[in-house]
């Protein structure tokens, strides 16, 4: 982080909050309306969140408490003065001490930086591979993972950066599959879960072995579960298919495809839960039996998971949308639909007490990316904050004295 | 590239007892606290193998149950490293191995290993000496150098030897006499590897030494071409004979050719020599005086984005200007006033930078660049100018673009036609895309340089009479022909025709050194002119000034260097400009003058009149400079000037952190008695 970079971009404003005291009120929704409804009442503690900015460098520390949510502060991420070094991914320590955050762009190789929260003392970066993206610490707080997302030319099988925090150097890269997106570990630590976007498939690393261990085919009619790492594929074998503009366009008729974006785990690891951005369905995975049990319809475009630290609710990104869905894991059922402020709906971070969700919304062109925070009890947007544009990653902090 | 070096059986030093994922079961319950990883010697070859060893040991030293890893670190240009240890070594350089014990639950053990990948043993040498006839009793100093199989340049001493002293007496160190008429073979030998070289010796007497001119006067930076001719007693001309020149004092160069450029106003000797007769020559450098004021006869500032490339159409009468930091609009001004700059339409797209734009000759049509596009299609979009002040888009190029364009450049061809060369911000390739029929941009050629995708990067793109000069980053300049005919390249199969690659790392140490490992560095921008290409680095250090805030404690670094591509196929760099403090970023070519932004270091106007020759800088060949920096602008009070275009007198200067500049270079003032 350059000192001058810091100064460089102006501050960004915060947008809205409506977390005044329970009762009709007038929430602001977006930019033009004002509605009069009933609202839930404002936390009694705060709550925090990391947000990055991929197209002005940026990531913001937002603070959302009895007084609403507001922009705390935003620092400047990158090397690179004149172009953009594309945050992505932003991930927070177990212990809340540090925080990971990706830089996709390079020449042409990304970057993983890490900060010490509250300060943002830069604590050292490495360089990965090819667009780095989806990331997040293990449980031990010893190792960061990062999809190298490989989003630029040729679509050629990519892979997964181990990062030893401690020390800021990657261990290891696990070669997977095209396009590797949206990725977490289950709550042991010992396995990790990635979508391949542009293979219709889900990627299991055992983490003791730093290896693949197995894989998942997705697509509708042709789901198969299977040992080890996938084929390795050559670009030729992409030919004709279509990104579908990053998960903004819809699929054609008859595409049977996944495309999937995201591969949540449950708590307790017995379920995988992929999100299949083109077909707009959750897909779950017996973790043992490595086998499909539910295709379960979703938003339009689901981009992004979350689940709850109970596993009881999983929050979805709907792309296409404009729209955050609620489901009731167990059940499958879809239990609130809500729009978002912005467009190009992209992250979601849970609160460590299960009671919000914040989002990031990216938006389009010169609009501010926007954080919208979800009462998961209330089931509705109560406040949002503007930050830098194209919002994406995105990860809860305790704070100091927070809640995570 | 790991198959080649496997086949190099010669190369081999691997122990291949190794056990590349070592799981020793010692100490099962053991915490793996420290790494000992063998051989101790860690210095190759380029082209050889290496195989590392790692043992995971406990607080007490006893080999533990671990999992071992190896990975490499950093960069992928100097070999591969295989998880088991095997090194391949690709390049001379450094290459470090990150080592890794991991166990669960327990925190990992992490030992970087830092190899030395040197030269692989001479292969061939060569001699570097005169290559006309010396006279007896001329000295010169020959040098030699010696090279690996692979072309890695080595450190040997060479020692010389000659095949007949009484002929050319050499020294072991290669300081050669000229004793008598007659031929002898120089030989440089390292090792068995040796390399020849005859000299001949006229005889002589060289009874004078005709050196012309004899007296000049000129401006520092002139380059005066000196040539001396050796006579015999009777007057005639020796043919085939070369001096040796030197110059005092020392604040200016002369070249083998005698081609000489002076720094400083002052009396200069310049002196040919032949042995035992020696010439001289006075040459009196007066003050180059070229230095002009400049007036800022127009601003526009912009405070919402970062400004980008500006251009101005062809009517001269309405410019554009991109914008970035988020920014998706491309500003249409009207400049029939330069003094008021008035903005008339803006075009806002789905990107989040318009890095470049440029105007067909006709100015019919527009072609802007997209990063950052929310789709992740970006791509460049091309516009009409049916009304320059209002341009309408007609059409997007996304095809194999999801990475963005950063630059583009419009080249037309009456054989070929119009076309797009695009940069690809994501594979470093030029992309060439048919914009004859501007609705249906289609692309025709996808051109790489030939080596590893690694660390490929195209930032920019000039061309002009059929030659593309594409600022390949790591690769320094690359021309192509796309027309030209020199190679028979055509824009659907463009043709390679010279590289001119140098050492970033060697030329910018002094940034590692301040900023540390890691800085940006790489051949950005190129400009042909006459016989010139010029060509820009953009440098920055890794991290900035620890403590130091705001953007005006930021600076780049740079250096403009001047090719001499008289030979198209073999670059030549014949003089440099190197500013005290800034960078050197985009430049534009008007006449014998030179613009340029130099990012902190503002806007800087040169004289480029005449040969180039040395250090422009010393000549004193800056006309003029301007701090762009503002208070009223994205970033305030600080300056970050990107580049210049030049229409009518004027310089339509972009400063990156605050808008648009329009600056006038005044005539040169008065004296005043």
């Amino acid at each position: 982080m350059t000192m001058h970079r810091r100064a460089l971009l102006g501050a960004v404003s915060a947008l809205t909050f409506a977390c005044a005291a329970p009762g009709a009120a007038q929430v602001r929704v977006g930019n033009d309306r004002i509605l009069t409804e009933q609202v839930p009442a404002p936390p009694t503690k705060e709550y925090f969140a990391y947000v990055g900015s991929e197209s002005v460098d940026k990531v913001s520390l937002i603070r959302f408490g009895p007084k609403g949510a507001t922009l705390d502060h935003a620092v400047d991420v990158g090397i690179m003065p004149t172009d953009p070094d594309g945050p992505h991914g932003v991930a927070v320590a177990p212990d809340g001490k540090t925080y990971v955050v990706s830089t996709a762009h390079g020449t042409p190789f990304g970057r993983l930086w890490r900060f010490r929260t509250g300060t943002d003392e830069q604590l050292g970066s490495v360089v990965l591979g090819n667009f780095p993206a989806t990331t997040q610490v293990s449980p031990d707080g010893f190792y960061a993972y990062v999809v190298n997302f490989n989003l630029h030319g040729e679509m050629v099988a990519s892979d997964v950066s181990v990062v030893a925090l401690d020390d800021m150097v990657e261990i290891a890269r696990i070669p997977t599959c095209t396009m590797p997106h949206g990725s977490r570990l289950n709550a042991a630590g010992t396995k990790h879960y990635s979508a391949c976007m542009m293979d219709d498939i889900v990627v299991e690393i055992d983490t003791r072995q730093l290896a693949v261990s197995r894989h998942y085919m997705l697509t509708k009619g042709k789901e198969m579960g299977m040992p080890g790492a996938p084929p390795k594929r050559g670009a030729g074998a992409h030919a004709g298919m279509d990104m579908g503009g990053h998960g903004m366009e819809m699929p054609k008729a008859g595409d049977p495809g996944c495309s999937p974006t995201w591969a949540q785990p449950t708590p307790d690891g017995a379920f995988l839960y992929v999100a299949c951005n083109k077909s707009s369905e959750i897909v779950e995975i017996d973790t043992k039996a490595w086998k499909v049990t539910r295709r379960i319809p979703a938003g339009n475009g689901i981009y992004n998971l979350a689940i709850s630290s109970d596993g009881a609710t999983i929050v979805a990104t709907n792309k296409r949308d404009q729209s955050v869905s609620i489901f009731d894991r167990v059940s499958g059922t879809e239990r609130a639909r809500i729009k978002t402020s912005r467009r190009i709906v992209h992250g979601a971070a849970i609160t460590s007490d299960n009671r919000y969700v914040f989002i990031s919304c990216e938006g389009v062109g010169s609009e501010p990316g926007t954080v919208d925070i979800i009462d998961l009890v209330a089931m509705r947007r109560v406040a949002s904050v503007d930050v830098g544009q194209q919002a994406g990653g995105i990860d809860t902090w305790a704070g100091p004295g927070g809640i995570r | 590239m790991r198959e080649r070096f496997a086949h190099r059986a010669w190369c081999t030093i691997a122990l291949l007892t190794a056990l590349p994922t070592a799981a020793i079961a010692q100490q099962p319950d053991a915490v793996p606290v420290k790494l000992v990883v063998t051989p101790a010697t860690r210095t190759l070859a380029a082209g050889d193998t290496m195989r590392l060893h790692a043992e995971a040991r406990d607080a007490d030293g006893r080999p533990v149950n671990a999992r071992i890893r190896f990975q490499q670190a950093g960069g992928r240009f100097e070999g591969v490293v295989d998880t088991a240890g095997l090194v391949s070594a690709g390049a001379t350089g450094g290459l470090t191995v990150v080592v890794s014990a991991t166990a669960p639950g327990a925190r990992p053990v992490i030992e970087r290993v830092e190899l030395r990948v040197v030269p692989g043993p001479a292969a061939r040498a060569e001699i570097d000496a005169p290559r006309g006839t010396l006279v007896v009793g001329q000295r010169v100093r020959l040098a030699a150098r010696s090279f690996s199989a692979l072309g890695d340049a080595r450190d040997d001493r060479l020692r010389f030897t000659s095949s007949a002293p009484k002929v050319a007496e050499v020294g072991s160190d290669g300081f050669l006499v000229a004793r008598a008429a007659g031929s002898a073979t120089i030989t440089a030998t390292t090792g068995s590897v040796n390399a020849t070289r005859t000299i001949t010796v006229a005889a002589g007497p060289i009874a004078s030494v005709e050196l012309t001119p004899n007296t000049s006067e000129a401006r520092t930076g002139d380059v005066i071409r000196f040539k001396a001719v050796a006579k015999g007693p009777a007057g005639a001309a020796i043919a085939g004979v070369m001096p040796t020149w030197s110059v005092s004092p020392g604040n200016g160069l002369i070249d083998a050719d005698g081609a000489f450029v002076g720094y400083d106003a002052g009396e200069y000797s310049v002196v040919a020599n032949f042995g035992t007769r020696t010439s001289e020559a006075k040459v009196t450098l007066t003050a180059r005086d070229v230095r002009r004021p400049l007036k800022v006869v127009g601003r526009l500032p912009r405070m919402r984005f970062t400004t980008e490339e500006v251009w101005i159409h062809p009517d001269g009468k309405h410019a554009y200007l991109g914008s970035g930091g988020g920014g998706d609009v491309l500003i249409t001004m009207d400049i029939s006033n330069p003094a008021k700059p008035v903005i008339t339409d803006s075009l806002i797209e789905n990107t989040r930078r318009v890095n470049d734009v440029m105007t067909t000759k006709d100015g019919k049509w527009m072609v802007f660049t997209r990063e950052g596009a929310s789709d992740r299609k970006n791509g460049f979009v091309i516009a009409s100018l049916e009304d320059p002040a209002h341009p309408k888009k007609v059409a997007d190029f996304t095809e194999n673009m999801t990475a963005g364009v950063h630059s583009a450049f419009i080249y037309e061809q009456p054989k070929f036609g119009r076309h797009v060369y695009a940069t690809n911000d994501g594979t470093g390739a030029l992309h060439v895309v048919d914009i004859n029929d501007p609705a249906h941009p289609k692309e025709v050629a996808i051109w790489k340089t030939p080596r590893a995708d690694a660390g490929r990067t195209l930032h920019d793109i000039d061309v002009q009479d059929g030659l593309l000069y594409g600022s390949w980053w790591n690769d320094g300049l690359v021309i192509l022909d796309i027309g030209n005919g020199i190679k028979g390249g055509s824009p659907s199969n463009p043709q390679f025709v010279a590289q001119y690659k140098y050492d970033l790392n060697a030329l910018y140490k002094q940034v590692e050194l301040s900023g540390g490992p890691g800085f940006i560095r790489g051949t950005h921008t190129a400009w042909r002119h006459k016989n010139y290409v010029f060509i820009a680095d953009e440098v920055f250090p890794s991290s900035g000034v620890a403590g130091a805030k705001d953007a005006s404690a930021g600076r780049a670094y740079g250096r403009l260097q001047v090719l001499d591509v008289s030979d198209i196929t073999h670059p030549k760099p014949v003089a440099w400009y190197e500013p005290e403090y800034g960078g050197v970023h985009n430049v534009w070519v008007a006449g014998d003058t030179l613009y340029m932004g130099a990012y902190n270091a503002g806007f800087r106007v040169f004289d480029i009149s005449g040969e180039l020759r040395g250090d422009l800088r010393a000549q004193q060949r800056e006309i003029g400079h301007l701090n762009t920096a503002d208070m009223d602008g994205y970033v305030k009070n600080a300056a970050m000037t990107w580049g210049v275009v030049v229409r009518d007198g004027l310089a339509y200067v972009n400063d990156m952190y605050n808008g648009l500049w329009v600056v006038k270079i005044e005539p040169k003032p008065a004296a005043v008695p």
